[in-house]
């Protein structure tokens, strides 16, 4: 009775008070001069992350043309590297091997990270007792808070001794298959490595967005499933996972962006091989990052280095906001789907 | 009253109801033979048998789990449940790898950076001190300043943007509201070494500045904008509509609303998203590697020359390889990981504080 008197009123009262929206900024007449300034300002204040993007585009792209126009279309599909000399017409920077070397790590790093955190938000949701999922859901938070630099020291001097051993027994007994080939018998600061602390910095992002997407399952359809006679692992596949697929697709998108732009954490427990792709020997002390190659090349780096640096920074650019822009439009298409 | 009421209604309607959280004193003793016997069986092949542990934690005792689950759930509940019971131990142990992850992290953190830390750690600059001098000498002093120069020029920028971003988006409504909200969900994607690589094109390529503290925060600025235009948002919506329209109504100006109504009412949530922009960007290395260089000395001119920071100090001293070296940046790690986590503590106050008011 309760419930139906309140929806009612809440409903009726709405149709009644329907007034129109107050524009506080309308463009009528009788704006006053100090209106017409502040919000003029507030408007190109608002519009200084367009300006920071467009202004990162020119001035990456600007910086690096001489590069880009030398090297063509080979500045990203070649796997040569030579800088540092006195002539400069020698010179050649192409970014394959780190280019690649970025997508395996963000790939790995993915299919170790998107079980852990879609298990973490079906916990939290459905299953935990709502005390630790209150205090989970903190420590998913912090986990995400803790700087990129500390879990990058964490993974050079703690975790790498240890995956080392999982990269030894993983390579002993399953040495057969040939991405888990090695021929140099040094199972560190490899893809391997790498793309677990990659996951560790990811699963709070993908579970952040998980749990978000997976509470918000309609409590009607919850109902249907019991009334069915559904188990939790049947309610679980056949109505919160379809529900929830698109917020934790765009979830692992937004992950994947930040696993190719991390650049300090890979920069320690990753070997950078410059002229050589390793296209899928994942415990080979070998891989590549272009963020990590930034860092690695700037100390030393003459002018022309320089440029070809920044033109890597403009493709990591462009390729991050990609990521991201499919990212945020897979969840807001699927977060409108859910209202409607 | 009317709170009340909804609070109830809330409660009895709104609140998500599973049905498989519902207990029977029957299932008890089946639940604890799930716990018991696997831990008992790791137990024994933990001190019994020379198998390293997290090979027999991965081999033994997760499979043990979920075979002794899908028995303990045939045997005492229904056939129909043993999807369940998979799910439940497989999403347990998701569960304890996440705590121990974090608990190594922070365990590492604290159990190794706490010895290095003391008075003259804190106070003291890196000057005359080699990657072998003992702990007693040198710290990370001038690095403290120049974080907290940089992360201060980056507040001083970002925070005005952010917050006009957000005041356009709710409060102004303006036509290019959507396209502003989506532009800063594009920046709060931008690598922070991208960040660093656009100040040093535009500013130290140009010669317009040297390495600097000023460069280091601008780059900061960049990554901060969009957690404090996010966060904001979120807090002005919260505002309560009926407050800016009795102030309109009363006949201030558009500018006075917004400046002495909406954001005095959400100061303390201004302040959440502050601090959470700090926290976003007081930890990243790459961009300050780009823009304010590293040096011995402290320097308190924000403008010229380089400073140096916590995250490119542990970066510095990781990177020589020595052990006391890397007691040092076990040391700033602490000092960096501590910062964040007072920050976080004084906003989850400051939120709570809110709610209470």
């Amino acid at each position: 009775m309760d419930k139906t008197g309140e929806v009612l009123d809440e409903e009726s009262s709405k149709h009644l008070i329907d007034r129109p929206e107050p524009r506080y900024f309308g463009r009528e007449k009788s704006r006053t001069r100090s209106d017409k300034a502040f919000s003029g300002t507030v408007v190109v204040a608002a519009l200084s992350s367009l300006f920071v993007l467009v202004a990162i585009l020119i001035y990456l792209a600007t910086s690096s043309w001489p590069v880009l126009r030398k090297e063509g279309f080979s500045f990203i599909t070649g796997s040569t590297w030579i800088g540092g000399l006195d002539d400069p017409t020698q010179q050649v920077f192409q970014i394959w091997p780190m280019l690649y070397g970025s997508f395996l790590n963000a790939l790995l790093a993915i299919i170790f990270a998107v079980p852990v955190s879609v298990l973490l938000a079906i916990f939290i949701v459905f299953i935990a007792p709502k005390s630790i999922a209150r205090g989970l859901t903190i420590t998913v938070d912090v986990l995400a808070a803790i700087p990129s630099g500390i879990i990058g020291i964490w993974g050079f001097l703690v975790f790498t001794p240890v995956a080392e051993g999982w990269a030894r027994l993983i390579h002993k007994y399953l040495g057969f298959v040939p991405i888990f080939e090695n021929n140099q018998d040094q199972f560190t600061r490899s893809p391997f490595i790498t793309a677990w602390v990659l996951g560790i910095m990811i699963v709070p992002i993908i579970t952040v967005v998980a749990r978000e997407v997976l509470a918000q399952t309609p409590q009607d359809l919850l109902d249907a499933a019991r009334g069915l006679g559904g188990s939790l692992w049947g309610t679980v596949r056949m109505v919160a996972l379809p529900h929830a697929r698109g917020g934790i697709v765009g979830g692992v998108m937004l992950g994947l962006g930040r696993a190719l732009g991390e650049t300090v954490a890979i920069y320690f427990v990753l070997n950078l091989i410059f002229e050589r792709v390793n296209y899928y020997r994942i415990l080979d002390p070998e891989g590549g990052s272009v963020a990590s190659m930034i860092i690695a090349k700037f100390g030393d780096a003459t002018p022309d280095e320089i440029q070809a640096l920044l033109g890597a920074g403009l493709v990591l650019f462009l390729l991050t906001l990609i990521v991201n822009l499919i990212a945020n439009w897979i969840v807001a298409r699927s977060s409108r789907e859910r209202m409607a | 009253m009317t709170s009340l009421k909804d609070a109830k209604f809330e409660e009895t309607f709104k609140e998500p109801q599973y049905p498989w959280r519902k207990r029977n004193p029957a299932t008890t003793f089946t639940n604890s033979i799930i716990v018991i016997l696997p831990v008992t069986i790791f137990a024994l092949g933990f001190f019994l048998t020379e198998i390293p542990g997290a090979l027999l934690f991965i081999l033994v005792f997760i499979p043990v789990q979920i075979v002794v689950a899908i028995f303990a759930t045939i045997w005492g509940i229904s056939r129909k449940q043993v999807g369940d019971a998979i799910l439940s131990v497989l999403s347990l142990v998701a569960f304890s790898f996440v705590i121990a992850l974090m608990g190594s992290v922070l365990f590492s953190v604290f159990s190794r950076g706490l010895p290095a830390i003391s008075i003259s750690f804190l106070s003291q600059n890196n000057t005359y001190i080699s990657p072998t001098t003992e702990l007693g000498y040198g710290g990370v002093g001038h690095a403290l300043i120049g974080t907290l120069m940089v992360v201060m020029i980056g507040m001083i920028i970002s925070v005005p943007l952010g917050i006009a971003s957000a005041i356009y988006i709710t409060d102004m409504k303006g036509r290019l509201a959507g396209f502003v909200r989506f532009m800063v969900q594009a920046m709060s994607g931008v690598p922070s070494i991208v960040a660093g690589l656009f100040i040093l094109a535009a500013f130290i390529l140009t010669d317009i500045s040297g390495f600097s503290a000023f460069t280091g925060g601008l780059a900061y600025s960049i990554l901060m904008l969009p957690t404090v235009a996010r966060t904001s948002e979120e807090v002005l919506k919260l505002v309560p509509k009926d407050l800016r329209d009795a102030a309109i109504a009363l006949g201030s100006s558009r500018a006075r609303v917004i400046m002495k109504i909406v954001l005095p009412t959400a100061r303390t949530g201004i302040l959440t998203a502050v601090i959470l922009g700090v926290a976003r960007v007081i930890g990243e290395t790459a961009p300050l590697l780009l823009t304010t260089s590293n040096t011995n000395g402290t320097n308190l001119n924000p403008f010229v020359d380089a400073v140096a920071t916590i995250p490119v100090y542990i970066f510095q001293f990781l990177g020589s390889g020595y052990p006391t070296a890397i007691n040092r940046s076990w040391g700033a790690a602490f000092v960096l990981l501590s910062t964040v986590a007072i920050l976080f503590a004084i906003a989850r106050i400051v939120e709570r504080s809110t709610k209470k008011g």
